[in-house]
């Protein structure tokens, strides 16, 4: 293992996540990363040039944009693209000269000879990286959750199942030591991709056609969506009427003109469902019905008539209003059965990887579950996982699932971690050796 | 398939129904052409290649304004040209060099590599995958309105949750499988 360490001084170290929907770089060692930038190139449909996903943000007419993505289904497949945006990553933002620096690439798990090799191309031939490490995003999570909270059971027993649900698809994968059980970690084929898509075409068939306004509505899914934790409750709540069905709220779409971006009408009335399912919880049924129309009387009539008030404007306001899509999009992917995959859900996919692994350590995993991704910040994914794990789990076992703190960089502050310390430059693979060995003999040390 | 479309056909009354409607029916109650578009609209939810689709949209745009007044068989001469459009574009993007190497999907990859081919004791992408459900229980929600829906389209295979829901259904996308 101290080969890698022949040739190579302390250098600067570039951690890159490469994510297929946030590509999130920075330099290792920091606390943050510099960038999070969406890992595509986009087009407005006035424009004849493509920009960079960074440049969305000052993007005028967002609606119809064209967004094209280096990555299918999670895996790289377009290296051309995918230098263009990493060129800029490095050139504009970073600044930094690749020769210079060495690389903590974070990949997804289980990618394919052919595509690690020509993510080695670039990497070492393009770009001209001194070194290279690839890391994965579970045990990277794994290991900055570990470093962030040293006296939890997590640290000590250093095994944890990190369920990373991304942005094109979820794995279960137990982490032993530090290192991916590769041979018990379970992946859906289900993200928040996918999840942006049905919203888009549950909306498209009911309110507003925006099957081509993908960036539009991933913004909605972001601020709107959260997990049910009883759907059946929470559709007749959702059918109701009027103000007792507060579930219901409007989100603005952005016409070019008034409004260049969409934003949610009333972010409190969207986010009164919290308040009221604590409640929920609490009390008796009934007794909470007569609660919601008491209180609800005062504030929602400023309400109403901020709504009408707002009639006359409704002409040139697209409103979107969402009701029951609001919780029946991530509820997809506690049962993927219900869109038509052939594909278990979240929980069972939990249960399915700790059974691959060693029986000694199924106590350990399952009360070590830990929460990373995106897909992951829905409000009350949590809970709702924790209830869905639950009945599939042998009661002798506690199940305790615990969210990473910042889901979507978790993996690159691990890798930022990893990036800092000694055994960096000793694992990572230099340029030479990629010469002399060529890309799969490298690979193996990274055991992918 | 070669139904006469006089007899089941002739009690409806839209003339696009007793057109097509019996051929219609029998190729949708196919349960292999329900699962294919299942399975299209599956990979639908993967997409976002959008660089071939906005070009697309136009046309579609074009032809959605056309046919609003008039019939289906527009409807069907609309698709012909957006056939034609999609490789007409295909062919100009060749020409212009947009598109140097069209990158193979990852699917296409993954045929490839031919995992299947490694050791069972190895881990892959393809054994990583989670597998079926333990249950085939499925919900169905209404493909209207999104509540629990006990009915069946007859002709589709669709779920609606009422008579409301049906009427929609009926005059919007039945038959009209996810595109």
């Amino acid at each position: 293992m101290a080969r890698g360490a022949a040739g190579v001084g302390k250098s600067t170290v570039v951690v890159l996540d490469n994510g297929a929907g946030f590509c999130k770089a920075g330099i290792g060692g920091e606390a943050d990363p510099s960038l999070v930038m969406p890992n595509c190139m986009a087009r407005p449909r006035s424009a004849k040039k493509w920009v960079f996903g960074d440049q969305i943000s000052e993007v005028q007419d967002i609606q119809g944009i064209s967004i094209r993505r280096a990555m299918d289904r999670g895996y790289l497949i377009n290296p051309d693209t995918e230098k263009e945006i990493w060129d800029r990553i490095f050139k504009t933002h970073l600044k930094i000269r690749p020769s210079e620096c060495s690389l903590l690439l974070v990949e997804p798990l289980f990618s394919i000879p052919a595509i690690q090799k020509s993510t080695d191309e670039i990497i070492f031939e393009e770009f001209g990286f001194q070194s290279l490490y690839v890391g994965n995003a579970p045990a990277l999570t794994h290991n900055y959750h570990a470093e962030c909270a040293p006296e939890s059971f997590l640290a000590k027993s250093n095994c944890s199942l990190v369920v990373d649900a991304g942005f094109s698809f979820t794995h279960a994968a137990p982490v032993f030591d530090g290192f991916v059980v590769n041979h018990a970690a379970k992946r859906m084929n289900l993200g928040g991709k996918a999840l942006t898509n049905y919203l888009k075409e549950l909306v498209s068939y009911r309110a507003w056609n925006m099957m081509d306004e993908t960036y539009i509505m991933e913004d909605v899914k972001e601020k709107l969506c959260f997990c049910s934790l009883d759907i059946s409750t929470d559709l007749d709540i959702a059918r109701r009427r009027g103000r007792s069905n507060y579930y219901q709220c409007d989100y603005i779409l952005p016409d070019g003109i008034k409004y260049k971006r969409g934003f949610v009408k009333d972010p409190d009335a969207a986010a009164a469902y919290i308040s009221k399912r604590q409640r929920l919880d609490s009390e008796v049924e009934e007794g909470v019905q007569e609660v919601i129309s008491r209180e609800a009387e005062a504030p929602r009539e400023e309400l109403r008539t901020i709504g009408k008030a707002g009639i006359p404007t409704k002409a040139d306001q697209q409103v979107l209003t969402l009701t029951n899509e609001r919780f029946l999009v991530p509820e997809m992917l506690f049962h993927p059965a219900d869109l038509g995959m052939n594909e278990a859900g979240l929980a069972e996919c939990i249960v399915r990887a700790v059974k691959a692994c060693h029986p000694s350590l199924y106590p350990v995993l399952y009360s070590n579950v830990l929460l990373t991704g995106g897909s992951t910040l829905f409000h009350g994914f949590k809970e709702r996982l924790e209830t869905e794990l639950r009945p599939l789990v042998p009661d002798e076992f506690q199940v305790s699932v615990q969210s990473v703190d910042n889901p979507l960089l978790a993996a690159w502050k691990g890798g930022s971690l990893l990036a800092a310390s000694q055994e960096f430059q000793k694992a990572a693979v230099t340029k030479k050796e990629y010469e002399e060995c060529g890309s799969m003999r490298c690979r193996r040390r990274f055991m992918l | 398939m070669d139904d006469e479309l006089g007899t089941p056909a002739a009690r409806r009354s839209s003339t696009r129904a007793k057109k097509v409607g019996a051929k219609v029916s029998a190729v949708l109650t196919d349960p292999n052409v329900r699962a294919q578009a299942a399975l299209a609209r599956l990979d639908a939810l993967e997409s976002d290649h959008l660089a071939v689709e906005t070009i697309d949209l136009d046309d579609d745009d074009e032809a959605s304004l056309d046919d609003e007044e008039q019939g289906f068989r527009e409807k069907k001469a609309a698709k012909g040209t957006k056939r034609k459009t999609r490789r007409a574009k295909a062919q100009a993007m060749e020409r212009i060099g947009n598109s140097k190497k069209t990158p193979r999907t990852f699917l296409e990859l993954l045929q490839e590599a031919n995992l299947e081919s490694l050791p069972p004791h190895l881990p892959s992408y393809v054994r990583a995958a989670v597998g079926p459900p333990s249950s085939g229980a499925r919900r169905h929600f209404c493909t209207v309105c999104g509540y629990l829906a006990p009915y069946t389209c007859t002709l589709c295979g669709a779920r609606f949750c009422s008579c409301r829901c049906k009427v929609v259904h009926n005059d919007t996308r039945c038959q009209k499988f996810i595109q």
